[in-house]
């Protein structure tokens, strides 16, 4: 029996900039994609082509296999593709004219009517040059950075930043670290590490861990589902080799993740965010009983008597011991005591894998700089004592961020990127955390913060003070988006719905696959094809086997009228050429009258791969190319042991190029911040929150949320897809036949507030109130609930104080910053309250939201419920 | 015949097996081994998930239950007219002519493997992916799709010893083995509550409802103890800890894990 009549090769990561993993084989038949598998190496290569890597350690051997480690997001995506709820033909809002009436109180509200590419590219054009000759180019916004697909010729994110550069500029939005806040906005004023914050040194350490530690703290991470997007389940199977070599995995966190349910030997339960209590209590037992390296913290370090001075509570009164520490953050005095003897008597590695209230919450630079203090009292740099990363090994193509066998070159799509490359912005900018703040922001007002705030910057750019808008320039007329998850994916969605009505805003238009979250709110919408139905170019550098080339082929046909990201950006650029002047041949600049075959041609010519290895006839016909372990790999130093054995000759990117407990420049330039000061400190509440159990808000929102990278998403995609939300840990079915985001509660909290398995909740705080079904289960510490981000919204009342029946909890995180000079996310370990839902009483008061007619449980929403019927 | 070995120790619950299967099988017809799957309800390679222990000793076990395609099958037996039959590679597979309302096949598992498609009124389950290994295939997708190597597909005779039948068809010679799968458990850690610190290297006992020495343990640099590949059974956790009252805590295991949790030792007076 024919099982299919094609394959075709694709990276079906989900990382958005280019790159990612993994390599995946799509077979089809008769046009229509039948299945999606892993790719097997052996078919093409033998184990001595591609230099094939082991680790020995302790009588054991782990490999990195012969077939690619997909997520199992890469076998359900066809269904992301033909999805009933993709965007059929280009839309427009029915209450908004461009030549009349625009309705900007509607959005979000009124439907959509069909439009054809040739209206729809018109009215984009004229509006374009319209708003730049009243108001200047900066008042069109670009929001083109992700989370969404993985590509490149075709550019899903930030193409139409491209064609706006060349003809006269624009605002852009800039992408912060938005899942390792507190690296970045905390850990580099400790120790450098730049550009990142967390370890960017750290070849060679699975091979360290493997060889020299005794145990890996994850704290605040889950390698079974945060990676899964970016690198597939090499994580996984590496956390199943430390406990086959009896690398002892302690698990700190208020949940048991889906990692801690299979790996962990131990779980330290902890209220979310409050990781810096207990951090400060170890470093007081290892102060007290003087069990921390001395030799290297005065050889290796700057300023420890200052943390010394505030931890025995000589600066406050209050020494930071495990019994203070205890009422902070819930974990037993004697437990933390435990832990700190254990840690300082063995050789400990941290473990992270992004995301979780430990690292984006309040003051999330708190226990990210006090996590590098603790590494250093211990010896970071150490045999067996590091900080290691489960996920995004060779992020922004750094070579050293790989901590497995890395390959003998780091290809690159860049010569056929369509996209915006992270942190090239323009001098017009808007940091993504203050998106609301800037398009309401009165004629003759000013936002202002710190710092480019994308990962790719340089810790001193944090010093730099930044506007908008510029002087002249007349705020935000127009957003033109590809990424269109801002709302249930960043800080305070509701303000961002409230902002999107707000009278300024001329012009919303979204560019997306399928009709969800920001989309709703849109003017106009173009509908964008899936990476399935794309030729396009590829590489598989995060896999954490070897990397490879892709040479990628369409899949399938073209789904209903789509166009890609870069084809709909050039139809866009043809009707602007029309204008002459400055759009004079704006599309054959953009394209570079190069078929999309060309590119990926020059694609392969300049991924890096030496000329002498090139063979394009090869890659044609076989789909992707692979390529072997860097000879030598395991002779390479590993983590930041040149920095242990010699600090002087090997600093790190500090000031005094040491690790700093006082942070310098912190010192130098915000020496009076309360919130983020020369010496990280416990912050029990502040003029920028009060998201803290002891605070009075806690009395009406008595629950700390945690908020994770959810386990069957990738932030807001995939929430339309039928086979993972008939899995019990995705939905919860309420008993209006509605398929709910689960909320995890405790029993013991579930009894207290007379809520039973599978009841429709409310997770409530001023800010709104979102939807969930009720999970009852011990995988969540009393005290706290936890809700995974990224969950379609779906509003029965938009905006702040509003209703959101998808369970989007983002709506109501907090929108102030990190703090007041970080300009982060905080969309974790803020609190909430949680009742019982009375859904009855919701459909009586707002039954116009309860009318639906195409929702199923299998698929969730549907764009012909969003459309004008005729 | 060629048989699954589920090696527990190995699964991290992605349920890529069991979305992988529907990637396989809904939308796409393989007649005449099988008919399209509807979309969603039908799991011919289900993984289902149980929570153990409670806080702060959680686990989560999670076990792929699918056709085993049994030697002894009561399928076949159900079906009429030939509508269930064994391949000569051993594969038991639906008919999805034949079988056309022949409800009772559906009823006949006792694993509950097989689904009854409404639509088109036939019952369908696993077919081990006949269709690819006819194409030339090693494996069906569940176990190509799994990366971990939870799942693989061996040669009967090299299924471990130690590794056991799927139960709910142990009678049936199932060609499902489990392996690894964690007996009951009981977790503790000691505690003296007045100083505020765990005891470290104590003596603990594990006894059964006879009084019989079941095992003993140390505890560890947290206090703790673990007693794993219990029977379900009352068991008793007794401590002796120098200048401590006794500790005699009841541990039955015979329904669920036990975490007697954090235990608060009395000093003697």
């Amino acid at each position: 029996m024919k099982t299919s009549d094609k394959t075709v090769y694709k990276n079906m990561s989900l990382c958005s900039f280019g790159n990612g993993a993994n390599l995946t084989a799509v077979d089809s038949m008769d046009g229509r994609v039948v299945r999606m598998r892993p790719v097997h190496f052996d078919e093409h290569y033998t184990k001595e082509d591609l230099n094939y890597w082991t680790i020995e350690a302790r009588g054991h051997t782990f490999e990195p296999g012969m077939k690619t480690l997909n997520s199992p997001f890469t076998f359900i995506y066809k269904t992301r593709t033909y999805s009933p709820n993709r965007i059929p033909f280009p839309l427009k809002r029915v209450d908004w004219d461009p030549k009349g009436e625009r309705h900007p109180e509607n959005r979000g509200k009124s439907k959509f009517e069909r439009i054809s590419w040739d209206e729809a590219t018109d009215i984009i054009a004229s509006e374009i040059v319209r708003i730049d000759e009243t108001y200047g180019r900066n008042s069109i916004f670009c929001q083109g950075d992700g989370h969404g697909e993985t590509g490149s010729i075709h550019g899903p994110h930030g193409t139409m930043a491209n064609l706006l550069d060349m003809t006269g500029g624009l605002t852009m939005q800039a992408r912060q670290p938005d899942s390792w806040e507190g690296w970045y906005w905390g850990a580099k004023h400790a120790w450098g590490n730049e550009p990142l914050g967390q370890n960017t040194h750290q070849h060679n350490l699975f091979k360290d861990i493997s060889e020299n530690s005794d145990a890996v703290l994850f704290w605040g991470c889950d390698p079974e589902t945060t990676p899964w997007g970016w690198s597939g389940q090499q994580a996984s199977r590496l956390c199943f080799w430390f406990s086959e070599i009896g690398v002892k995995q302690i698990h700190i966190a208020p949940d048991v993740n889906y990692a801690n349910a299979v790996h962990s030997d131990m779980w330290i339960p902890i209220l979310p965010n409050t990781d810096a209590a207990m951090q400060l209590a170890i470093a007081y037992v290892w102060m007290t009983e003087g069990t921390y390296d001395k030799d290297y913290v005065a050889t290796h370090t700057d300023g420890f008597d200052w943390f010394e001075y505030y931890v025995l509570g000589n600066e406050d009164g209050i020494p930071k011991t495990p019994e203070w520490a205890e009422e902070k953050c819930h974990v037993p005095a004697y437990r933390i005591k435990a832990l700190a003897r254990y840690w300082a008597k063995h050789n400990v590695s941290i473990g992270h894998c992004n995301g979780g209230s430990y690292i984006r919450s309040c003051y999330s630079h708190e226990p990210a700089r006090l996590e590098v203090y603790l590494l250093a009292m211990q010896a970071v740099g150490k045999p067996g004592r590091n900080q290691v990363k489960f996920i995004e090994w060779a992020l922004i193509g750094m070579d050293s961020f790989n901590p497995l066998p890395p390959g003998h070159f780091l290809p690159e799509v860049r010569a056929c990127y369509h996209g915006s490359v992270l942190g090239e912005l323009p001098a017009s900018f808007i940091p993504k955390t203050l998106v609301p703040q800037c398009i309401t922001v009165g004629e003759g007002e000013k936002v202002e913060w710190y710092g480019h705030t994308t990962s790719r910057h340089h810790r001193t750019d944090q010093f730099k003070k930044f506007q908008f808008p510029q002087e002249g320039d007349h705020g935000i007329r127009m957003i033109w988006s590809d990424s269109p998850c801002w709302s249930t994916c960043w800080n305070g969605g509701n303000k961002f719905q409230d902002a999107l009505t707000h009278p300024n805003l001329e012009f919303f238009l979204v560019e997306h696959p399928w009709m969800e979250n920001d989309t709703l709110f849109a003017d106009m919408i173009l509908p964008i094809s899936t990476t399935l139905e794309l030729d396009d170019f590829g590489v598989d550098t995060y896999s954490g086997q070897f990397n490879s080339i892709i040479w990628e082929r369409h899949a399938c046909d073209r789904q209903h009228e789509s166009l890609s990201d870069y084809e709909a950006v050039l139809e866009v650029a043809k009707k602007l050429e029309k204008y002459g002047g400055i759009y004079e041949d704006c599309a054959s600049h953009l394209s570079g009258d190069m078929t999309v075959e060309e590119w990926q041609e020059v694609g392969y010519q300049g991924s890096g791969l030496p000329e002498e290895e090139q063979d394009l006839e090869l890659i044609k016909e076989q789909g992707y190319q692979m390529l072997p372990t860097r000879e030598g790999w395991d002779t390479e130093p590993a983590g930041m042991i040149e920095f242990y054995e010699d600090p002087e000759n090997n600093p790190m990117e500090t000031p005094t190029g040491k690790i700093e407990f006082y942070s310098t420049g912190l010192a130098n330039f915000f020496p009076d911040d309360p919130e983020r000061q020369p010496v990280a400190k416990w912050i029990e509440e502040s003029e920028t929150h009060h998201e803290r159990l002891s605070c009075e808000r806690a009395k009406e929102y008595p629950f700390l949320l945690v908020s994770n990278h959810p386990r069957w998403r990738i932030h807001a995609n995939f929430d339309d897809c039928p086979w993972t939300r008939e899995i019990e840990t995705c939905k919860v079915i309420g008993k209006d036949g509605y398929a709910y985001e689960p909320v995890w509660i405790n029993p013991v909290d579930a009894e207290r507030l007379g809520i039973v398995d599978g009841d429709i909740v409310e997770v409530f705080n001023e800010r709104g109130t979102v939807l969930g079904g009720a999970y009852i289960t011990e995988r969540i510490i009393p005290g706290a609930v936890l809700q995974d981000h990224g969950a379609e919204t779906d509003p029965i009342v938009p905006g702040v104080g509003g209703i959101d029946r998808g369970g989007a909890n983002n709506l109501i995180a907090p929108s102030a910053t990190s703090s007041k000079n970080a300009a982060g996310e905080v969309t974790g370990g803020f609190l909430v309250g949680v009742k019982k839902c009375d859904i009855d009483a919701l459909m009586e008061r707002y039954p116009e939201a309860f009318q639906a007619e195409h929702y199923t449980v299998e698929t969730g929403t549907n764009v012909y419920d969003y459309l004008q019927e005729d | 015949m060629k048989a699954i070995l589920f090696d527990s120790s190995l699964c991290n619950g992605c349920y890529g097996c069991q979305m992988a299967c529907k990637d396989e099988h809904c939308g796409n017809s393989w007649l005449p081994i099988a008919a399209e799957e509807p979309l969603t309800g039908q799991f011919w390679c289900r993984v289902d998930q149980e929570t153990r222990g409670k806080t702060p000793e959680v686990k989560v076990q999670y076990t792929p239950v699918l056709c085993a395609h049994c030697d002894n099958a009561p399928c076949i037996e159900a079906g009429e007219e030939g509508a269930v039959y064994r391949r000569e590679d051993g594969l038991v597979i639906i008919d999805p002519e034949k079988s056309k309302g022949q409800r009772q096949i559906v009823d006949s598992c006792p694993a509950h493997v097989i689904y009854w498609n409404d639509e088109l009124e036939i019952p369908q389950k696993c077919t081990g992916c006949a269709h690819l290994l006819d194409d030339g295939w090693e494996v069906p997708r569940c176990v190509d799709v799994c990366a971990t190597g939870a799942l693989t597909y061996v040669d009967e005779e090299d299924i471990p010893e130690d590794a056991e039948p799927m139960p709910v068809l142990a009678d049936n010679h199932p060609h499902v083995y489990y392996w690894h799968i964690p007996r009951r458990w009981v977790y503790g850690v000691l505690v003296d509550r007045v100083i505020n610190e765990v005891i470290i290297g104590a003596t603990v006992r594990l006894e059964d409802a006879e009084g019989n020495q079941v095992a003993v343990l140390t505890t560890d640099d947290f206090g703790e103890f673990r007693f794993k590949e219990l029977a379900s059974a009352p068991h008793t956790v007794r401590a002796s800890v120098e200048g401590y009252e006794d500790v005699v805590l009841e541990a039955d295991t015979t329904d669920e894990d036990v975490v007697l949790g954090d235990i608060f030792l009395k000093a003697l007076a």
